[in-house]
């Protein structure tokens, strides 16, 4: 018994609007001879859907299919990897739509739109390229029924409705699948885009890199706090520390001979001595914050945290010199969730070898420096003591904050503390350090962000490229490491208010602050509103939809099911799916609804019933004439007028050669109308 | 389905216990069996694609996709489901045939509660035709059905089967209908006519039957006349109703008589009977019929000859 089934006419431009949408996301990435392609293809279709031309042959559809493979080739230099791998895709899809005739070829087509969806997801994955996949979705779909719906005279829209009603009951069904299928970990790794290049902090730090960096109003991570949020001047999210000086960059650097495990602490594994040390510190109950930063992809490993971060959640580790560090480059948006304890930092220890690197200084950089440092340290025994002498020379003497600061000569050190003494937190910092090891007291570079500016709506923090930031740590006798920011000396309301004011205040004013374009929520205005709507929403997309993995997965059924267990999530879900599935069968198959009145049958009980309440209350089942002839009986006035309504009223609803068209309507009621003025 | 026939006669007789036979059967869920098709199976297996590409990507709007998939497959099966449920099917008219032909049952569809699209009907291993009834209305469909040996032939378990929506399921019931088909005997040439005819039978058949050759007169019509008889021109002219009646025709009635074919085997007396009423037929000269147990009044006409027939296709329980 073979059917034949063809692709009904009905459904050709829903197929091809599904072709179109969800290529559309690719090719706007991809390359311009793809859009040709898929363009060819429509006409094509269109051509042959008109009857102006015949289906291309075999050999031109395998010539076509040779030309995207070669072209493919041609672009990306191979056919595999996933930007190629897309576009192969993407063409084939198009090349498939070409030569749909039968049912089966429809569904190939389909399956293979499902396919392109997912790829247009799995390079971007906003909130905005979600709802479009559903719609391309609700398209599909449109198709699937149009191709099942073999009568010729069914009309397209009635298909595009009865799938968005489909897609619309699955929704609340996907959501549930959602949250409480259980996340495995992948079967094999597979990483898109990994060696793109991003802004962002780079783990070495010469002059003019982080001031580059500030020109960027780019989203560095955000956070979202549990409980209190520490006040702007304390906010100083340590990225990576520099231990390492040439005279001119500072770079990473950990003391030779100290194994990455000592260095290291990864959750679960061994607990080096420092850690065990901070850990039971942190058990006697000192105060802390409770975060979790949303990072934007950086290509890079290290994180960023408040003072002495402890992993609480996500794919961490704690270095010793109290940063995080990822298990490997963060090449999507990454969640982690810490606790910060500030007052554990004492606890960590300074071993003789990473004094040394502490203290060392390239020999035959900043001169001039180093015997101003040697005399402070002749003036002040302690190393607090020093400090405060740094920090009061950069404020007395005449030390500028700018974005824009002079090139820096042969020697940097000297020329900047000297000469320009226009510089940016980096020189700050850089400088402050090289004075602190030259007078004898281990310090480190430390980048990161500071600050960060609040969205109300969620009262989550947003850090961006230009809250970048660089400050110095110096090893105190009896405190450990110690925070101080040379910057804060020179530019106080850089740490308080942030770059935006710190610039503001300073003579390069306003209208550079416009060339960067770093505007912010707290401008006010509709506008600004808006934009922290929107922000709110994509924090809370990342945070809930992106960030859901199987942490957040078994927290939030923690909570909601008591415990987790197998069992219980097999419950849940039979449960859950088994009410939505009972609620849509109650809908769909229990409601008959109302049998709809025709206009005509309508306009006949209208009249029944208002003879009916004005005289005697007439039987139900009276034809027209009858109706008629019962009026005419009480009212024999108005027999004139309900004879020429119910003639009309035959004429009109049995005349199966056409029904009543809106004019006729019309008199008919004019009519009824009349007749009603005799009923009295 | 191939099955092996022990299992297959389990399967059988499990069916017709559960769907008996009846003149109408309004499908409810005791009746409708669903399953995914092909497609549905495929479909299924991208949503598991997509699945493990969400994971390994850990991308979750790809699992939600996924999700998304397999959500609609789900909501396909109660659309799929409904689009059969509720769906009435009753008795309509038969179309007899001769035996090794076709003949054809009418199968008449109604829609009380909704609409249902796309679907299709078929006897086994024949063609299905496809139909859609819209609510409260009703379509008839007529379905061709072979007929093997002449007798009844009881329609067999009508497939009722809708893809409709997502053609991802289907869902199907087997309906038994409380229906027939009469299969006439395959004429069989025989030179001699089994037929007595003659004015000597005419007395035995004046009893208020008349025949229908030679025009007689008017008469008033009284309920369960023939409409046939009725003298429509003169209805027209406004002469009110009124019967023809008509005298014996002068050539005498003919009786195809059973008892002629004395010494044949049943079958054979039939295929001959029939064969000689179609021979006659075309003569206008009215012939009747004599089985055991049934006697048919002489006559003619289209309506007369299917008469005789399906008394010979009925044989011997009338």
């Amino acid at each position: 018994m073979a059917r034949i089934y063809q692709v009904p006419s009905h459904t050709r431009l829903w197929l091809a609007l599904a072709v179109v949408l969800c290529s559309i996301p690719q090719l706007v990435k991809g390359v311009l001879w793809q859009t040709g392609l898929l363009a060819l293809v429509i006409l094509i279709r269109w051509l042959v859907d008109h009857q102006r031309l015949t289906l291309p042959g075999r050999i031109v559809r395998s010539l076509l299919l040779i030309g995207a493979v070669g072209l493919t080739f041609f672009s990306f230099g191979r056919l595999y990897g996933p930007e190629a791998g897309v576009a192969l895709l993407v063409s084939l899809f198009a090349l498939k739509y070409l030569e749909v005739v039968q049912q089966r070829d429809a569904y190939v087509v389909i399956v293979l739109g499902y396919f392109v969806c997912a790829t247009a997801l799995l390079f971007s994955q906003t909130l905005g390229m979600f709802l479009y996949v559903l719609l391309c979705m609700m398209v599909l779909t449109t198709c699937l029924v149009g191709i099942n719906h073999s009568d010729t005279r069914a009309s397209g829209w009635v298909h595009g409705k009865r799938a968005a009603m489909m897609t619309l009951q699955a929704i609340p069904m996907m959501v549930v699948l959602f949250l409480l299928v259980p996340r495995v970990a992948p079967l094999w790794n597979m990483q898109v885009g990994g060696d793109k290049a991003r802004t962002g902090m780079s783990d070495s730090m010469s002059p003019g890199q982080i001031s580059e960096l500030s020109e960027s109003a780019e989203l560095a991570f955000r956070v979202d706090f549990e409980g209190e949020m520490p006040s702007r001047g304390q906010r100083y999210w340590r990225g990576l520390t520099l231990s390492h000086y040439d005279g001119r960059t500072w770079q990473q650097a950990i003391p030779q001979g100290i194994p990455e495990s000592q260095y290291l602490y990864r959750p679960g594994n061994n607990k080096p001595d420092w850690y065990q040390r901070i850990a039971e510190q942190r058990e006697s109950g000192l105060p802390g914050y409770r975060y979790q930063v949303i990072a934007e992809p950086t290509q890079r490993r290290w994180l960023f945290s408040l003072d002495v971060p402890f992993p609480i959640y996500g794919d961490v580790a704690l270095a010793k010199d109290m940063r995080l560090v990822a298990n490997r480059p963060v090449s999507e948006r990454f969640a982690y969730r810490v606790e910060s304890v500030p007052a554990v930092a004492e606890e960590i220890d300074l071993t003789r070898l990473e004094r040394q690197l502490m203290l060392s200084i390239p020999e035959d950089a900043g001169v001039k420096a180093r015997g101003l440092a040697q005399q402070w340290r002749l003036e002040s025994p302690s190393a607090e003591g020093i400090a405060q002498r740094a920090l009061q020379y950069f404020r007395e003497q005449p030390f500028h904050y700018t974005l824009r600061p002079p090139r820096l000569a042969m020697d940097p050190v000297d020329d900047f503390l000297f000469r320009t003494r226009r510089g940016f937190c980096e020189h700050y910092a850089s400088s402050f350090t090289f004075l602190m090891r030259a007078a004898g007291v281990p310090a480190r570079v430390v980048v990161g962000y500071q600050g960060g500016e609040r969205n109300e709506l969620g009262s989550h923090l947003l850090v961006r490229q230009y809250d970048a930031h660089a400050w110095s740590e110096i090893w105190l006798e009896n405190k450990g490491w110690t925070r101080v920011d040379p910057t804060a000396a020179v530019a106080p309301e850089r740490i308080e208010f942030g770059l935006r004011e710190a610039l503001e205040n300073s003579e390069e004013g306003s209208d550079l602050l416009d060339d960067l374009g770093l505007r912010r929520f707290s401008d006010g205005g509709v506008l600004a509103l808006v934009s922290q709507w929107m922000d709110y929403v994509d924090f809370r997309w990342q945070t809930w939809v992106l960030g859901y993995d199987s942490v957040f997965q078994s927290e939030f059924l923690g909570d909601l099911l008591g415990a987790v267990s197998p069992t219980r999530i097999a419950i849940a879900l039979i449960v859950s799916v088994g009410v939505l599935m009972g609620l849509y069968a109650l809908f769909l198959l229990w409601r008959t609804g109302k049998a709809k009145q025709t206009l005509m049958e309508r306009e006949y009980w209208r009249l029944h019933q208002r003879a009916s309440e004005r005289g005697r209350p007439l039987v139900v089942g009276l034809s027209p004439m009858q109706l008629c002839d019962a009026i005419s009986e009480q009212w024999p006035q108005a027999a004139g007028a309900a004879q020429s309504w119910a003639k009309y009223y035959q004429k009109l609803h049995y005349d199966p050669a056409s029904p009543p068209n809106k004019q006729q309507r019309r008199h008919l009621r004019r009519l009824r109308n009349r007749l009603y003025k005799l009923l009295d | 389905m191939l099955m092996p026939a022990p299992i297959r006669n389990l399967y059988e007789r499990w069916l017709a216990r559960r769907l008996p036979p009846a003149r109408q059967v309004v499908l409810d869920q005791r009746r409708i069996f669903i399953f995914p098709t092909g497609y549905g199976f495929f479909y299924l297996l991208v949503s598991a694609l997509l699945f493990i590409g969400g994971i390994n990507y850990e991308n979750n709007l790809i699992l939600a996709l996924a999700f998304l998939l397999a959500s609609l497959f789900m909501v396909a099966i109660l659309h799929t489901f409904r689009n059969l449920s509720a769906l009435g099917m009753r008795n309509g008219d038969s179309e007899s045939g001769f035996a090794g032909e076709e003949g054809a049952l009418e199968i008449v569809l109604f829609a009380q509660r909704r609409d249902h699209h796309c679907v299709w009907l078929r006897w086994p291993d024949q063609d299905a035709q496809q139909i859609s009834i819209r609510r409260g209305e009703e379509e008839s469909l007529w379905l061709n059905l072979p007929l093997p040996e002449r007798g009844r032939v009881t329609a067999p378990r009508l497939r009722v089967e809708s893809r409709f929506p997502l053609g991802l399921l289907r869902s199907w019931s087997y309906v038994s209908m409380d229906h027939y088909c009469l299969a006439w005997p395959r004429p069989q040439e025989s030179p001699d006519c089994p037929a007595d005819g003659g004015k000597e039978n005419q007395q035995s058949f004046s009893s208020g039957q008349t025949g229908n050759d030679e025009f007689q007169g008017l008469r008033n019509y009284t309920a369960g006349d023939s409409l046939r008889r009725v003298d429509w021109k003169g209805y027209a002219r406004g002469r009110g109703l009124n019967t023809k009646q008509f005298e014996e025709p002068v050539g005498g009635r003919l009786w195809l008589r059973w008892d002629r074919l004395q010494g044949l085997g049943e079958e054979q007396r039939l295929s001959i009977l029939c064969y000689w009423i179609l021979q006659l037929d075309p003569q206008r000269q009215p012939y009747g019929l004599e089985l055991p147990g049934l006697t048919l009044a002489p006559d003619t006409g289209d309506v007369h000859r299917w008469r005789l027939l399906d008394a010979l296709a009925s044989y011997p329980d009338f």
